[in-house]
């Protein structure tokens, strides 16, 4: 897997991304207005003609200059008004007349110049980013640049002995901090207020509103003793105080969004989808593709077996299954045929079928539900629900204490009052506690994108370090999915087929299936180009089809009768013409290299391992012994499976599942944690929590051992922000934390907090 | 080089003024170090000049400074900003007539300062000594100045601005508004004026200038021509372009408040002397990160110091550079101040700091420039350089050597007190004590200019042996 | 020590001025990809060669 590109700096706040491109869709498709607008924006007409920007991925540079070389080979294309180049995103911004060029001729003349192009959707995300760091870097400097010229005008007051400083120059020392204070509060400072504000109209005391609080009592009284040296507030100013912990406080908001954003580039990385294409049937019958944007009532799309429906409508050609689960929650497949509704997003598990669109884009029940699963994976994580829990009657418990000690010394020592309560609302964190977990859980999801698992759900963290029992799938997640050699023997030896045309029979028929065996198959023979009829696939059984001349070929389980004599020995895939068997095909199936190391450090750790799969249960019986797995069944079929899973939940077990195929797809849905093999199939890989795209079963233990430090990491960065809170506010309380020390303090704890879970990140 | 002229004439870089200035540095810098040798002989040999008024040493250290600092320094900064500018900019000079207006109105400056100073035409306030007619041009040519560079990068084809631009930039504002604070005064008559301001305020003024003119002027225009002349010659990007912009504007935070540690233990409030050594300290940092950026650039490529001397002359200044401002600093603390105050440690440390920074890195800097002013790759002898290098390192070492033993000399005999409380040595008996480290100085400055000399020689066989060529912006830019 | 009444309101005029320089270059995309344009500089240069040249 290709890591971070090197271009990267180190200490940057670029984002990149760890895939190489992946190669760009066809012009038709490209070039379709609806289909680069998605990474395209306009700009404002020069001089009647419109202009376009589109944003490219670029894949290939291996140097800076190679940004020189793209940009003058794109500035070369005719239309071309101007082009960018970052080496260190990799990616190009070009601006073009939509009259004179397309966005194929950009990606080709990218191409012709050595390097790859693919349209780049994150853009948009990542534009949102930049903006949020600009304005981010924008307020720390600000404030930083601020305390700066504040402390130098502070500094006498402190290194003068006692009556040197005229009152009159002080006033003026005074009266300078005052005024270079007001864009800290007015414009640096301002996200604190309007944090406060927002939680207090929402009725709950925020995380800002101490903070908030602190800083208004500050400036408020420093403002008095800078205007009104004999008056109420005393003469003592703080304005060195206030916009010093501002720049802390703002210094490590800062840290934090960096670590976020990272996270989140990586993580989008994982999910960015290309520009979907769906295979419109044109009225002569032939096949061209489309962009699913372009899709309108009345089309009739093909959908091959594995894919998701791109469109709510009808089915009009062949039967299949689909898989619902996404919609209902059903994991068990519904039967369809010619006249029934297929639903968006479902997928088609069955055979390839044709459908008729209802419904499309935004109006489908699939864009429904997404956007329902988007709200839902904003929840916040299980780990995370007890520090919010705390974090309201902790800041009430902060308030009062303030006012307690504002009540307090105001009768031990008056002008000390104002500066105690300050402190005591400086002092105190709950920074620290809402940061306390998603710091850590991002900047552990980012560690393991690294490492070769991309999470879709940041809260499969905490599954993976809790995961009691770990199911197993045996086909393509412990062994290998491509056969080493696959070997052809002949059951029929009549003169009616040769050989060869046995085995292109074989491999166009197994073309259409994902299951890993047939993809062996169909990748070792050249397919025989034949058309096939009324496809039908089971998933566990096999595939069927109808070819020209009508016979009813099968690939797949071989028949009862010979089942008995070849359980234990290699896998094998038999191929049958009108029931009667022709040939079988011998896989030599390879455990993963790493598959007895893996399951033994997970055993160690703790882990249930057990193997769940779809084979005949003498080579699953083989396999895990070879393995050192206890718990091994064989010929589940993937209800089996299923069950298997409620019933080790129903005991109370934390389930976790790594799988690959199709049939798995509804057991990763009902296990808490759900891993899939990145070689696997599409829709194992949409449903599960996360996928090993590094297809290493090793990563899946550097994972868990990860998790778990993560959660131990969370745990740290409680008990600190709780020890820190028990310590400081006793001390605030006494008057023996002046607000410089206060503020400071608070920085340094959200700091601590965010350093400490960016241990895990590298 | 072909240049496609299909669909407009090419446009050529403005060289004129650049070629000007770098040509005006090396006549100027002769000149400069001259009376700078004839002052160090005159500090050992009093009556070398028999007396004459306008060859006296008072009246010539001013026009040593200023020779040095805003004819030699000043055309250096000029020709290298102007080159830089147009040349990462890629676009010619905004307003070209104006920029030729800018040389001949500076070469009038220096020639009136070389006049007026001799004649005793002085406001007494140090680099800051020319009279108000001669304040009034320099605002005049320093604003035209502005406005060419700055429009410059207004009109610049390349999005972003070369941090080398930043440093120039700064160094342009900071010094227009240095002088201007710095030199306002009440003209009594043609060359007599009275400065604006009194006793330890005007004292204030003059030191928040002093040292803010050595901060910008001689660190942060320099500190530009070093981030771009350096990668040039070495042919390397600098080490981390994202540590210059943050060493720039960490300099731009600090620069401004350490002017007080020039006025230790004088009539000025103990509170402001100790702001000003505070600060000062914190300038540590921020010129060191500079200069490590500047000589990491070679990392990785340290054996091209063997045998390229503009190297050697570029990468020996910011070790001279990363020197001076680490004892700057410790100078400014009150305590080693009280040391070294008035004596010539003071001068050790300002030579090491503009023989050894400002002079080398000018020099390294013309000597990529000006060959390629005249359409040539190098210099017409490149073993001259390598003996004005090695000529002028060792004339600087000289130099500081002798004047750190000077002053610390100076410092402990001046503070040495009797049992009873009484000095030990008059004042008479550390200037003998000094005269011979004042003959090892003068023997040290005149190897440096001896090293000059080799420049200008091999300047003027270089222009004689080139062809000023225009030289042509690139197509591809200007799409 | 009057000149401070002199020098404190200027620095803090060039505070702001220095805070409208950065928020300048901020949005003006200057900190934008930094290491590229290290390298920029050293592209190939266009100074004419003089090929009649003595000595």
């Amino acid at each position: 897997m290709d890591r971070a590109a090197t271009l990267a700096a180190p200490t940057g706040t670029v984002e990149v991304d760890a895939r190489p491109p992946p190669s760009p869709p066809p012009a038709a498709v490209l070039d379709d207005e609806v289909e680069y607008a998605r990474f395209t924006r306009w700009l404002p007409t020069e001089g009647g003609q419109r202009t376009a920007e589109s944003s490219l991925r670029i894949g290939g540079m291996h140097c800076t200059a190679c940004a020189t070389t793209i940009e003058q080979a794109l500035r070369r294309v005719d239309g071309v008004i101007d082009a960018h180049v970052s080496a260190a995103a990799q990616c190009a911004t070009v601006q073009w007349q939509v009259a004179r060029t397309r966005p194929s001729a950009l990606v080709s003349a990218i191409e012709r110049a050595g390097y790859s192009a693919a349209p780049d959707t994150a853009a948009g995300a990542r534009a949102l980013r930049r903006k949020e760091s600009r304005d981010a870097l924008w307020r720390l400097f600000v404030a930083g640049f601020c305390a700066m010229q504040v402390m130098m005008l502070a500094t006498p007051s402190y290194v003068s002995s006692a009556g040197a400083l005229a009152p009159d120059l002080k006033q003026l020392l005074d009266w300078g901090s005052w005024l270079l204070t007001l864009p800290v509060m007015l414009f640096a400072a301002a996200p604190f207020f309007t944090g406060a504000w927002r939680s207090l109209r929402a009725g709950r005391i925020g995380m800002d509103v101490p903070a908030a609080l602190g800083m208004l009592v500050a400036f408020i009284a420093s403002s008095g003793a800078a205007f009104d040296p004999g008056g109420l507030f005393g003469h003592e100013v703080y304005f060195d105080s206030l916009t010093m912990f501002v720049s802390f406080l703002l210094g490590g908001r800062y840290l934090e969004m960096r670590s976020r954003h990272r996270a989140e580039a990586s993580l989008e990385a994982s999910i960015a989808r290309l520009p979907e294409i769906a295979l419109r049937e044109n009225a002569d019958g032939s096949v061209s593709p489309v962009s699913v944007l372009r899709l309108q009532r009345g089309d009739v799309v093909r959908v091959p077996v594995g894919q998701a429906f791109c469109a709510d409508g009808v089915l009009t050609q062949g039967r299949t299954r689909a898989d619902e689960s996404l919609l209902s929650g059903e994991s068990a497949p519904v039967d369809k045929a010619v006249g029934d509704v297929v639903v968006a997003g479902s997928l088609n598990l069955g055979a390839p079928v044709a459908m008729r669109v209802e419904r499309v884009g935004a109006d489908t029940r699939y864009e429904a539900i997404v956007a329902m699963m988007r709200e839902a994976r904003r929840q916040r994580p299980s780990v995370q629900h007890g520090a919010d829990r705390w974090a309201a009657p902790f800041l009430w418990a902060v308030l009062l204490l303030a006012a307690g000690a504002a009540a307090v010394w105001s009768t031990i020592d008056p002008s000390r009052a104002v500066w105690v309560a300050v402190s005591v609302l400086i002092v105190t964190c709950p920074c620290a506690l809402s940061l306390a977990a998603p710091s850590a859980l991002l900047s552990s999801a980012t560690a393991m994108a690294r490492d070769g698992v991309m999470l879709r759900h940041i809260e499969a963290i905490e599954g993976l370090a809790r995961m009691q029992t770990l199911f197993l799938d045996k086909t393509g997640t412990l062994t290998q999915a491509q056969g080493q050699g696959v070997q052809m023997i002949r059951i029929d030896h009549g003169p009616r087929w040769s050989a060869a045309a046995l085995r292109g029979t074989a491999a166009s028929l197994a073309a259409w299936s994902t299951h890993p065996l047939a993809q062996a198959l169909a990748k070792e023979n050249e397919g025989s180009g034949a058309a096939w009829r009324d496809l039908a696939e089971t998933p566990g059984q096999g595939m069927q089809g109808r070819a020209i001349d009508g016979s009813v070929w099968r690939l797949g389980k071989p028949p009862a009768t010979h089942a008995a004599a070849n359980e234990a020995g290699d896998v094998e895939t038999w191929l049958s013409c009108d029931g009667a068997p022709v040939a079988c095909f011998h896989f030599a199936e390879t455990l993963r290299a790493d598959a007895v190391a893996a399951v033994r450090a997970l055993e160690h750790d703790g882990v249930r391992i057990a193997l769940v799969s779809g084979d005949t249960p003498a080579r699953v019986e083989r396999i895990g012994r070879l393995l050192g797995i206890t718990d091994r069944r064989g010929g589940m079929t993937p209800q089996d499976k299923l069950a298997a899973v409620r019933e080790a939940q129903a005991r109370g077990e934390r389930v976790a599942m790594l799988g690959d195929g199709i049939n798995d797809a509804p057991v990763l849905a009902q296990a808490d944690t759900s891993l899939a093999m990145g070689e696997g199939a599409q829709i194992a890989r949409a449903q599960a929590d996360g996928v090993l795209v590094s297809n290493a079963l090793h990563d899946v233990v550097q994972a868990r051992a990860l998790a778990k430090k993560t959660l131990r990491v969370v745990h740290q960065n409680f008990v600190w922000a709780a020890a820190y809170n028990a310590a400081c506010v006793p001390l605030a309380l006494l008057g023996w934390l002046p607000p410089w020390a206060a503020g400071l303090g608070m920085a340094t704890s959200s700091l601590v907090v965010v350093l400490n879970s960016l241990r895990l990140a590298r | 080089m072909e240049v496609n002229t299909q669909t407009a004439p090419s446009v050529n870089y403005t060289d004129g003024p650049v070629r000007g200035f770098a040509l005006a540095a090396v006549v100027w810098g002769v000149v400069g170090m001259l009376v700078g040798v004839i002052i160090a002989a005159l500090l050992a040999f009093p009556d070398l000049t028999y007396g004459i008024p306008w060859l006296s040493y008072g009246r010539l250290r001013p026009l040593h400074t200023n020779a040095v600092i805003f004819a030699f320094g000043g055309c250096a900064l000029m020709a290298t900003s102007l080159h830089v500018v147009q040349r990462t900019c890629q676009v010619p000079l905004f307003l070209p007539k104006l920029a030729g207006f800018v040389f001949w109105g500076w070469q009038l400056v220096i020639v009136a300062a070389a006049i007026t100073l001799p004649l005793g035409i002085t406001q007494g306030k140090e680099y800051a000594e020319l009279e108000w007619p001669i304040d009034l041009l320099i605002a005049v040519v320093w604003v035209a100045y502005a406005i060419v560079f700055f429009g410059t990068i207004g009109m610049r084809k390349v999005r972003h601005i070369y941090v080398a631009n930043w440093f120039f930039g700064s160094f342009i504002i900071a010094v227009a508004l240095l002088h201007i604070v710095n030199s306002a005064a009440m003209p009594v008559s043609l060359w007599k004026s009275y400065s604006a301001y009194a006793g330890v305020q005007d004292a204030m003024v003059q030191w928040w200038y002093g040292h803010n003119a050595v901060g910008f002027f001689l660190t942060a225009g320099f500190l530009g021509m070093m981030y771009y002349y350096i990668p040039k010659q070495a042919e390397r990007p600098v080490y981390s372009y994202r540590l210059s912009i943050v060493h720039f504007w960490a300099l731009i935070f600090t620069y401004m408040w350490a002017g007080p540690h020039h006025l230790h233990y004088t009539a000025l409030p103990d509170w402001a002397q100790s702001v000003g050594m505070v600060f000062s300290l914190v300038l540590l940092a921020p010129s060191w990160g500079g200069m490590i950026n500047g000589m990491m650039t070679l990392s990785g490529a340290w054996h091209k110091l063997r045998d390229d001397p503009i190297l050697k002359f570029l990468i020996v200044a910011l070790s001279f550079y990363g020197m001076s401002t680490f004892e700057g600093p410790m100078m400014s603390i009150k305590t080693v101040n009280s040391l070294s105050h008035y004596t010539d440690w003071g001068i050790a440390h300002v030579h090491s700091g503009s023989l050894g920074w400002v002079g080398l890195i000018s020099m390294g800097s013309l000597y990529y420039l000006i060959p390629r002013m005249f359409g040539r790759k190098e210099m017409y002898s490149v073993p001259a350089i390598n003996l004005h290098f090695w000529i002028a390192t060792l004339g600087i070492v000289l130099y500081i050597a002798a004047m750190w033993i000077a002053g610390v000399m100076q410092g402990l005999m001046w503070r040495a007190l009797n049992a009873d409380g009484t000095l030990v040595y008059t004042f008479v008996e550390s200037v003998k004590a000094t005269w011979p480290f004042y003959v090892v100085r003068l023997i040290g400055g005149l190897l440096y200019l001896g090293g000059m000399l080799v420049m200008a020689w091999n300047v003027v066989m270089t222009v004689r042996s080139g062809r000023a060529l225009p030289s042509p912006i690139p197509r591809l830019a200007l799409a | 020590m009057d000149i401070l009444y002199l020098l404190i309101p200027l620095s803090a005029v060039l505070v702001l001025g220095i805070l409208g320089v950065f928020a300048w270059a901020l949005h003006g995309g200057q900190f934008d990809d930094l290491e590229q344009h290290g390298e920029q500089i050293l592209e190939a240069s266009t100074d004419s060669l003089d090929t009649h040249q003595r000595g």
